[in-house]
């Protein structure tokens, strides 16, 4: 490969800095090298220093942390925080900080590459970007008029500086509805689109504080007293945002109670009140027994449940929907809800918010009209009446009492809680069930942009950091080809697919082959579910191209392109952080990378010019509803900066800008202000305005589409049902690969239940190749309690085979009590260091916890939510140990420190 | 005398390897070679009362430094003007004898110059009146760096907001460390050895 050989000619380290400015400044400034730190001059140092600084912002993560780049001529040498950010305050972590190893790292891909030969080769050649763009945009426009544009698919992943909305703009672009990423149905969409269905509040304004919500916890007078991190660690996954936030929050005079729900105790577990050590895949089990244990209780809000929820409104039975005054035989339309007054004892219409003088009922069952109407608050109440905190206790493997006291935290009268609901729960197919349940419970709660709490509508920034997508680009006819439209209609919300009907479209050709892929991610073998389904998947599959930084273990396997992205360090786009704006811009821009927007465009440029008629309906205005495509650098930002009123340029001069003042920003209850046509409270996005503590939202979504089907001829269109209705109120599943024995997916040859998590120093499957970061985990530890360790023999610090129904993989045993009995945990990893060597699948096999994960039913029915999480193993020692070729020790990353060069021309065009 | 040294609130630190990156990309640190490591304490005791946390472990700025007694040649020495302990390279004659004194083990061998090399207090940032690295980036904001005598230091500053039972040196046998690490007995027991 073009880069392997690049490998092997790296400068050592020192003759890294010496071209650094380290060395630059300080000799240039006259200290001795002997004592270089006592001495200095500063008006010498300043006068014979031409480093420059650049603002700009982080992606080796999704936090965007605002950093300084120090530049010396066109080169990189140094990073640190930037302190004008509201969030970062001037922090970065490991991961940002060594952005300079990978942004010139001696693996980049530098040039378009074409494979010679077969599959499974080392042979590339180097080809122009025309010619790239060329092939790749014939063979589209060749496989769309002979297969159908619906037989490429295109994906994406969450590491490594992508663009989220690309892909799908790409994909409608080209005219296909099979556009993917292994997030979506397993990380972040459940718990946003949870929230747009029964809080409506738009995006993002949900429980994932790792995906930039919970703003008010970043103003140290936030009222907030305690949180719940609910299978979320602040503390490793947005390290200097919400980690930060955090820190600031404990160490304010009255502190910060915290209750956290994670079975490893996590640096945030180890500072918490509370830790409760949960079995993964058992969170929809603990949050009925909260829900039950706060309405036994009486904690809840009820005079908030009572306006603002659907809690009191009555369900018809035969529907399962709320009872309209029509079908009560009460005065009044189709579209008017009805409750119980306990003050007359009668069905009364409702007369938004609620009527005077009425009392609605909470709970209870009323006959209406002939038939037995309960209300929302009554099912809530049945449906978690089993859940007592002693068989959450027992199913979830806690203690009672440290349940009891985490809700006793968490409903303190005198305090203000929020529940952080973090990623784990996406992650099995209970996905959507505990993403309800955990809004369901601050409902209850009154939690609802409050000042300290969790869920808020502060305003919106002007400028945006996602584009957006086309959805409606696309053709009805289309969009039902999309793999898994009509039985997970959760996916629809994001304008994705459900990711095992596309693998077995790819490999078995059903329901239509899929011919060519795009994939713009770091490695798929790392975080796709069941990974080595790749290798049985890809032969079937005509082209395949690959677009990243670097070559990873798919590119190598089975791409037939490689096109080169950029890093952050040479990427624009302007990142929306509370009341400001935070730039990332380019510092430099090494080889012939292009920033992925711009090779998306540049491919459906190249295909309209060569007649792909749907290619060129993105550029046009009408088909696009306003929203074209960019064709350039220059376009992209004046989309992105909106109707701001600041220019791409300002923001670049400045780093950080305030759109507008705190105070402007934080706006508290939203919902109560008056709408001036009605008169009125403006409410919530529901139908109803309320928020849906009985789901009803979710029954109509599984049923009809609403309100996410949509295509060229309709802004709504009607899609028949799923399978089965989506339930309104959560209910538990024992995982269908149970530990405990009795349970139907039971099996004593895999005793143990294991799970995943985040680290610090990596993001998703991005970073193994960075030497700083490798040499503080350079292979992935498996956590395991000494009372498991002695029962199957593992020694701590010794390699140890993990074998699930599917594969068997190693772990670096760590026998700790950081994780509970039963339970096993370790994260997603691969070895970039066997790339090129004689056996490449070492990379993706030796250690790679994704080829034990599940991605068979049953699935999630909303989003077909697989399971990377809570699925059981077994676990024996493995004597013979890691593969030789295995890179452990610091030296060992040697080859991978950084090759600085030169800053080259972009290679298209700016477009102004 | 100053007494310049590095607080890190444990109570706030989130173990992100941050400083240690910092600190290798602002000293030109080898792979392998460290001034400054992150090093994991615990988990121990009985649930729900376990203790774990991660201590960034550096030089800790001596008040009587172990390492300044044992050098034959006076390469590691107390800078007359600022307090501070260092080594001069140029003395060194890579003896180790201080990385034995050393009850941290937080000196350092370089394997390319042969010489013993440690946390300086980037004093080649601080002379020009910024913060060393590992401070200025902390994500946590977890790192202070100053004066323990100046009671209007970001240490001091920061050491005054907690009570006694919360302030921590590493063991002391008499070499009093001057680095102090804030632990709150509510998020678990300190351990003085690491």
């Amino acid at each position: 490969m073009a880069t392997a050989s690049q490998a092997s000619a790296t400068m050592s380290r020192r003759s890294f800095v010496k071209a650094s400015a380290l060395c630059g400044a300080v000799a240039a400034s006259g200290i001795a090298a002997t004592d270089c730190f006592v001495k200095a001059d500063p008006a010498r140092a300043a006068e014979s220093n031409d480093v420059k600084i650049v603002k700009t912002s982080c992606r080796a993560c999704i936090a965007a942390c605002a950093v300084l780049a120090h530049v010396q001529n066109g080169r990189v040498i140094k990073i640190e925080g930037n302190p004008e950010s509201p969030m970062s305050m001037g922090g970065v972590c490991a991961k940002g900080l060594a952005g300079i190893q990978a942004l010139y790292n001696p693996n980049r891909l530098q040039y378009p590459l074409r494979r010679v030969g077969e599959r499974g080769g080392n042979d590339w050649e180097r080809i122009s970007w025309d010619e790239a763009i060329t092939d790749i945009a014939t063979k589209i426009n060749e496989i769309s008029d002979k297969y159908g544009s619906e037989a490429i698919t295109v994906s994406t992943g969450g590491g490594g500086n992508p663009h989220f909305s690309n892909v799908k703009w790409f994909g409608e672009s080209i005219n296909t509805p099979n556009v993917w990423e292994p997030g979506c149905a397993q990380c972040y969409l459940p718990r946003m689109a949870a929230s747009q269905l029964v809080y409506g509040a738009g995006k993002p304004n949900n429980l994932s504080f790792a995906d930039s919500n919970g703003w008010d916890y970043y103003f140290d007078d936030t009222p907030v007293t305690s949180l719940v991190l609910w299978g979320t660690d602040p503390s490793n996954s947005s390290v200097a945002t919400g980690g930060r936030a955090l820190a600031e929050l404990r160490a304010r005079e009255q502190g910060l109670k915290t209750v956290v729900i994670d079975p490893r105790m996590t640096l945030d577990a180890s500072k918490a009140d509370v830790w409760l050590p949960i079995r993964p895949g058992t969170d929809a089990a603990l949050l009925l027994a909260w829900e039950h244990w706060i309405i036994e209780n009486e904690r809840y809000d009820a005079e908030f449940c009572k306006t603002w929820t659907n809690m009191p409104y009555l369900i018809n039975p035969e529907t399962r929907l709320t009872l309209k005054a029509t079908e009560a035989g009460l005065e009044g339309t189709d579209k008017d809800y009805v409750v119980w007054d306990s003050k007359t004892n009668q069905p009364v219409v409702v007369d938004y918010p609620m009527n005077e003088g009425v009392d609605p009922a909470l709970f209870g069952t009323y006959e209406v009209n002939g038939m037995q109407c309960s209300t929302g608050g009554e099912l809530l109440k049945r449906s978690c009446e089993e859940w007592t905190v002693e068989k959450a206790a027992e199913v979830c493997w806690l203690d009672a009492d440290q349940i009891v006291k985490a809700l006793e935290i968490y409903t303190d009268p005198e305090g203000q809680s929020g529940i952080m609901q973090g990623v784990p729960i996406d992650q099995y197919p209970q996905s959507q069930q505990c993403a309800l349940a955990a809004l369901a419970l601050e409902f209850l709660m009154g939690n609802v942009e409050k000042p300290g709490t969790m869920l808020q509508n502060f305003k919106g920034c002007p400028v945006k950091d996602q584009l957006g997508n086309t959805p409606r680009l696309l053709s009805k006819e289309k969009v039902m080809k999309r793999a898994g439209y009509i039985e997970h209609k959760g996916l629809m919300d994001w304008d994705m697919c459900f990711i095992p009907d596309v693998m077995t479209m790819m490999k078995d050709g059903d329901p239509y082959q899929i011919h060519m892929w795009f994939d713009r991610s770091g490695n798929k073998h790392a975080v796709l579910g069941n990974s080595l389904q790749l290798d049985e998947v890809t032969p079937n599959v005509d082209c395949i191209v690959h677009i990243y930084m670097y070559p990873t273990a798919f590119t190598r396997m089975y791409a037939d392109y490689a096109l080169p992205c950029t890093e952050w360090l040479e990427t624009n786009l302007p990142i929306p952080q509370l009341n400001t704006v935070v730039v990332r811009q380019a510092v430099t821009h090494l080889f012939e990378t292009v920033e992925e927007g711009i090779i998306w465009t540049n491919i459906v440029q190249k295909c309209a010019e060569l007649g792909n008629e749907a290619a060129a309906r993105a550029f046009d205005p009408e088909a696009t509803f306003g929203h074209v495509l960019y064709k350039n650098e220059y376009e992209k930002q004046k989309q992105h900066m909106g109707t701001s009123g600041i220019t791409w340029d300002e923001l670049c001069e400045k780093g950080v800008m305030e759109w507008c003042s705190v105070d402007e920003y934080r706006t508290y209850e939203v919902y109560k202000k008056i709408d001036e046509k009605t008169g009125k409270p403006k409410g919530f996005g529901t139908p109803s305005k309320k928020l849906e503590i009985y789901a009803e939202s979710n029954t109509i979504l599984g049923r009809t589409g609403y309100p996410w089907a949509k295509c060229a001829e309709e802004e709504h269109f009607e899609v028949p049902p799923a399978s089965a209705d989506y339930e309104p109120l959560c209910y538990y599943v024992e995982p269908a690969e149970s530990p405990v024995e009795g349970a139907e997916g039971y099996d004593p040859d895999f005793p143990l239940v294991i799970t995943n998590g985040r680290l610090p120093m990596y993001h998703h499957g991005t970073l193994r190749n960075v030497p700083w970061l490798r040499e503080i985990y350079p292979v992935p530890e498996l956590w395991i309690n000494p009372a498991d360790a002695e029962k199957y023999g593992i020694e701590d610090g010794t390699w140890t085979w993990i074998e699930s129904r599917r594969a068997k993989t190693r772990g670096l045993a760590k026998v700790t009590t950081a994780i509970p009995k039963g339970v096993l945990y370790q994260e997603r990893f691969w070895n970039p260091e066997f790339l090129n060597s004689d056996d490449p699948k070492l990379a993706y096999t030796a250690m790679n916890y994704n080829v034990l994960s599940k991605t068979d039913a049953p699935y999630n029915p909303e989003y077909g939510t697989y399971t990377l999480r809570g699925f059981t193993v077994k676990v024996y020692p493995c004597p013979e140990g890691a593969p030789e070729g295995t890179w452990m020790k610091p030296e060992d990353f040697t080859p991978w420190l950084p090759t600085p060069s030169d800053p080259t021309e972009e290679v298209f065009d700016y477009g102004a | 005398m100053a007494r310049n040294c590095i607080v890190v609130n444990l109570d706030r630190c989130t173990g992100c390897y941050g400083c240690e990156v910092a600190c290798k990309m602002e000293n030109d640190i080898a792979l392998g070679e460290y001034w400054n490591k992150v090093v994991e304490v615990g988990p121990f005791g009985d649930y729900p009362d376990i203790t774990r946390y991660k201590v960034p472990s550096m030089c800790q700025q001596c008040e009587d430094a172990p390492c300044v007694h044992v050098c034959p040649t006076g390469a590691s020495y107390r800078d007359p003007e600022t307090n501070i302990v260092l080594v001069d390279r140029e003395k060194c004659i890579g003896c180790k004898y201080c990385m034995m004194a050393c009850p941290y083990g937080v000196r350092n061998w370089n394997a390319e110059t042969k010489t013993v090399e440690k946390c300086t207090l980037c004093g080649h940032l601080t002379a020009q009146g910024e913060l060393p690295a590992c401070v200025k980036s902390c994500a946590a904001g977890a790192r202070f760096y100053g004066d323990l005598d100046d009671p209007d230091s970001d240490v001091s500053k920061e050491l005054a907001r907690y009570d006694a039972d919360a302030i921590h040196t590493l063991e002391d046998v008499g070499n009093h460390p001057a680095t102090h690490y804030i632990w709150s007995p509510k998020h678990g027991e300190w351990k003085e050895r690491i």
